[in-house]
């Protein structure tokens, strides 16, 4: 338990120091994997949400079942998105949920998609909804929050963007009290 | 191609093409007998006076006409209908949906029971597995190919889904859509646009075979074949050939009025002439393809080998054998009179004939043509129905797309629209409807009742069916969308969320009193609300007037909560109806549509996530570009915990309150929230009830507003019940959001007590709600067992 929170703090001073320097330098900075360069995007949700999250919840893991037909869209929205065809993510996205409405992993994904169509209220709503329906702990847990975080950031919400990356944090160490 | 005011409708036109051979043959031979010799020098200067007069005006006439054919043929376009599909079904292990559904889907969608499965558009059933031949389908995010495969369903569930024939797993495969309705030009034609590289060779080759058997060489018109038929006419002694060439049976048809005089003949040589100059002979050919008239649908001519195919055989064209194609290339002389269904026998003699002539030019062999001539005509009973099947729904999905769009463009831009319809359901909430009111008529409540139904998806706000009449054909007055009327206790939920949103002074425990009282009213009178039993109950919780839906607690609640504030709440809602803030608002003396009454339902359903109700997903032009989305986007409430918390007291609104028959009446038990309505003598009867997919609204009552016997458990609750008793579904979602959270609390006292203790029951709370009193039997319990919610508040202090 130490460890792990101990962790996330450290990350999240990095992340401001990060950002003092721009988005060109936090790129090179703070992506633990060097963006695959095809697709010129700014790699915001790599670096500030994914990776974060995926350094924060080491030993903390929840992997839901998920149904074969919503793995193989996740797949394609996924392909979809690494092309930079976000449209067609969100698409296959939705796709999804009419299957699986409450897959925390589907929503998420559609709140990372919206993020990078730069439409920071939807990222925020989605990953909120992903939030509350998902296992509040985990790595999907601290993606939640790092979304809501850059989001309210977007949206001039500094305050809460602050609170959110400390949830971000709390994922990683407590099970929440309505599970 | 634009036309004209005064155009002909091409129904009229090309019906009579038929006769237009006898016609011709007929002006050529008087024409024939007019050349009369001159003998006098007179005469002489005359006719050549003449021929310089007719050369000096032939010159600008033909540059005019030149000039029509390159600008109208070059700018051409057809007006093409819009057409509205319902969803496309997604099939995959686990999709959870009846055999019986799975059928009505592919029936609606078009596909035809065969053994074998042999073509796209064909399923078998055997045993509780489905061999579905899925057709080739652009769907609105990307086009599929025709794939083959076989679904076995167990349990109302699709167990495994495989590929055939070679048996391969498929984690995923949907069906294209059936088409729900098709909004039509002002000239009511139906087509369906072909290129002249996908259609069937046989078609190209058949059509020169039957109908002009020099296209290839000739300049547009054809003198030889002119000749040729006139001969073979003179041989059979009826007309069987025409002598007007494809290019000038199009130009006929593309650009001049349909009088047959001489002039007219003149103009159509002439233009054939110039299209023939300006363009490809298969350009010309796929105009023509596209452009002649081959049937009549009710009011809508069928043009085109496209549309056709679909018309007679319900297949598309590429996938048409020779006898089939021959039948409709055989419909070119007179689609009337050789009309395959009513007149079957013609129909056949003229395909045989057609047959005959693709033997004859070598398009057939002898042996093919006559195995081709002794099979039948192959033509389905009736043609799909190409109108509106679902006018309330179809109503909802032009009010979307009229947000965007011209009502012009729909009818003549040939879109695509892709809704959200669910033919299963629609069917299902149809019939429920259908047989709902009629059984209330028979059970003697009122006549003259109507009623309307909304089902939609819970999480995405799609609307998966909606009823505006209890007779489901009628198309005139949409009540589902329309009728405004009071909702009565349908309001209820609100107050109490609100009440639970002050989580200083409310949680579910919480007593108030249910006692007469009298409001003064704006207009000077007194207003004493009643309860429905006529009764006053005294002291209550909040759970037990909500779910026993008591007038006189609510009234005093909402007192408390503030109407604005009730009002502002709706608003949030999704809904902007106006409302007057007088307390009676507080027992639903607000009108709503049953589609708004969705829409704030959705919302609690969805846990605070609203999504706008939605009937389209996308619109595509014909060529299949996006041309409009309307993607999922999610309108989060504020303090959803206080949502959660509701979502469990209208459970037991069903569980024990006003709904508690609902149960009986599914045949079934699972947990559904929902809340009853009545309003004033009874003259309006609703029924909302929510599960973890779906959320409905039904509603019944007058359109004149009288006094119709109705109450939200007699009347809406059954057309409700009757709908989701044929519908596999699961309970609501009760996991609470966070600051709200599940605690064992004593029926009687509202104090928190042990799980194991008499009269324990759990109830969620949102955080701060929670009673603080607990009963002594807790305290025997925590000494063997750390409470959860100690544990909770444990963590919170820290």
């Amino acid at each position: 338990m130490v460890r792990k929170s101990g962790k996330p703090v450290q990350s999240g001073r990095y992340f401001r120091l990060c950002l003092a320097f721009g988005a060109v330098l936090l790129l090179g900075a703070c992506a633990s994997t060097p963006d695959s360069g095809s697709v010129p995007q700014d790699r915001e949700v790599d670096a500030r949400v994914r990776e974060p999250a995926k350094q924060d919840s080491e030993g903390v893991q929840v992997f839901p079942l998920q149904n074969p037909a919503v793995k193989e869209l996740l797949a394609s929205a996924g392909n979809a998105e690494s092309n930079g065809d976000f449209g067609q993510a969100a698409t296959l996205l939705e796709r999804a949920l009419r299957i699986q409405p409450r897959d925390p992993e589907i929503l998420q994904s559609m709140a990372e998609v919206q993020l990078q169509m730069k439409d920071y209220g939807q990222a925020l709503n989605f990953a909120s909804r992903s939030y509350d329906v998902g296992p509040r702990v985990g790595e999907i847990c601290s993606r939640n929050w790092r979304t809501i975080s850059v989001s309210r950031e977007h949206l001039g919400d500094h305050g809460g963007a602050a609170e959110a990356e400390q949830k971000a944090m709390v994922c990683m160490k407590t099970k929440p009290r309505s599970l | 191609m634009v036309k004209g005011p005064g155009d002909v409708t091409r129904g009229e036109t090309i019906t009579l093409m038929g006769e237009r051979v006898k016609k011709k043959a007929a002006t050529r031979k008087k024409s024939g007998k007019a050349t009369s010799p001159g003998w006098t020098g007179r005469l002489w200067r005359l006719g050549l006076l003449l021929t310089g007069i007719s050369l000096g005006l032939l010159v600008p006439w033909v540059v005019y006409l030149n000039y029509q054919v390159t600008t109208e043929f070059e700018g051409r376009k057809w007006d093409l209908p819009s057409r509205v599909y319902a969803r496309a079904l997604d099939l995959y292990p686990g999709a959870t949906i009846t055999s019986a559904d799975l059928e009505t889907e592919l029936e609606l969608s078009g596909y035809r029971r065969s053994n074998p499965v042999s073509q796209p558009g064909q399923y078998r059933i055997s045993g509780s597995s489905f061999e579905i031949f899925r057709r080739p389908f652009r769907f609105h995010d990307g086009a599929e190919d025709a794939v083959r495969f076989r679904v076995r369903i167990s349990a109302d569930t699709v167990a495994d889904i495989t590929a055939v024939p070679d048996g391969r797993p498929l984690d995923l495969a949907r069906l294209d859509p059936a088409e729900i309705a098709s909004i039509y030009p002002l000239q009511k034609e139906d087509r369906t646009l072909v290129k002249i590289e996908d259609v069937p060779p046989l078609l190209v080759t058949g059509l020169q075979a039957v109908e002009d058997r020099n296209f290839k060489h000739h300049p547009g018109v054809d003198l030889r074949g002119v000749l040729r038929a006139v001969l073979a006419n003179l041989r059979a002694g009826k007309a069987v050939q025409g002598g007007s060439t494809l290019t000038q049976q199009l130009v006929k048809n593309y650009f001049l009025t349909h009088d047959r005089t001489l002039a007219r003949k003149f103009n159509e040589a002439i233009m054939a002439v110039l299209l023939e100059i300006h363009y490809p002979k298969s350009e010309i050919l796929e105009a023509y393809i596209n452009e002649v008239f081959l049937g009549q649908q009710g009011a809508y001519a069928v043009h085109g080998f496209g549309q056709a195919s679909l018309f007679y055989f319900d297949q598309p064209l590429e996938q048409l054998a020779p006898r089939q194609l021959a039948l409709l290339i055989g419909l070119v002389k007179g689609a009337s009179y050789y009309n395959p269904r009513r007149h079957p026998k013609r129909a056949l003699a003229r395909r045989n004939q057609v047959l005959a002539a693709f033997a004859e030019t070598g398009l057939l062999t002898g042996p093919e043509a006559e195995r081709a001539s002794s099979a039948n005509l192959g033509v389905t009973p009736t043609p799909r129905s190409r109108g509106t099947r679902y006018h309330a729904f179809v109503d909802l999905v032009r009010r979307q797309l009229a947000q965007v769009y011209r009502e012009e463009d729909l009818k003549t831009e040939g879109l695509k629209v892709y809704t959200t319809l669910a033919p299963s359901i629609q069917e299902k909430a149809q019939r429920a409807v259908a047989t709902g009111v009629q059984k209330l008529e028979d059970r003697g409540l009122s006549a003259e009742l109507q009623a309307a139904m909304v089902v939609a998806d819970v999480a995405t706000g799609e609307v998966r069916a909606m009823v505006g009449d209890r007779n489901p054909d009628r198309s005139g007055f949409n009540r589902a969308i329309h009728a405004r009327r009071q909702i009565g206790s349908i309001i209820k939920p609100l107050v109490y969320l609100l009440a639970l949103e002050h989580s200083d002074d409310y949680s579910l425990v919480t007593q108030i009193k249910d006692e007469p009282l009298t409001l003064k009213q704006a207009d000077g009178s007194n207003w004493s609300p009643s309860n429905y039993d006529g009764k006053s109950h005294g002291t209550v919780t909040l759970l037990e007037a909500l779910t026993r839906s008591y007038n006189q607690a609510t009234v005093r609640l909402g007192l408390n909560i503030g109407v604005k504030n009730l009002i502002n709440r709706i608003q949030q809602l999704g809904v902007t109806a106006e409302v007057d803030a007088v307390p009676s608002v507080f027992l639903g003396a607000v009108e709503l549509t049953p589609l708004e009454v969705t829409q704030i339902y959705q919302s609690l359903a969805a846990g605070g996530y609203s999504v706008p109700l939605r009937s389209v997903i996308a619109v595509q032009t014909e060529a299949g570009e996006e041309l409009v989305r309307y993607p999922l986007r999610m309108l989060p409430q504020p303090r959803r915990e206080a949502i959660g918390v509701l979502n469990f007291a209208l459970t037991q609104v069903v569980e024990q309150g006003t709904a508690k028959a609902l149960p009986g009446l599914l045949g079934r038990t699972a947990i559904i929230s929902g809340k009853t309505g009545t309003t004033n003598d009874r003259r309006d009867s609703w029924f909302v009830g929510y599960t973890r997919d779906h959320v409905a609204v039904s509603w019944v009552g007058r359109d004149d507003n009288q006094p119709a016997g109705v109450t939200g458990s007699n009347a809406a609750m059954h057309l409700w019940a009757d709908l989701f008793s044929q519908m596999p579904f699961q309970s609501v979602d009760l996991r609470m959001p966070d600051n709200a959270f599940w605690l064992w609390v004593d029926r009687d006292s509202g104090y928190r007590t042990g799980r194991t203790c008499e009269g324990a029951v759990e109830i969620p709370f949102v955080e701060g709600s929670e009673p603080l009193k607990s009963t002594p039997c807790l305290g025997e319990q925590e000494k063997d067992e750390e409470s959860f919610w100690r544990k909770l508040f444990g963590k919170k202090k820290r």
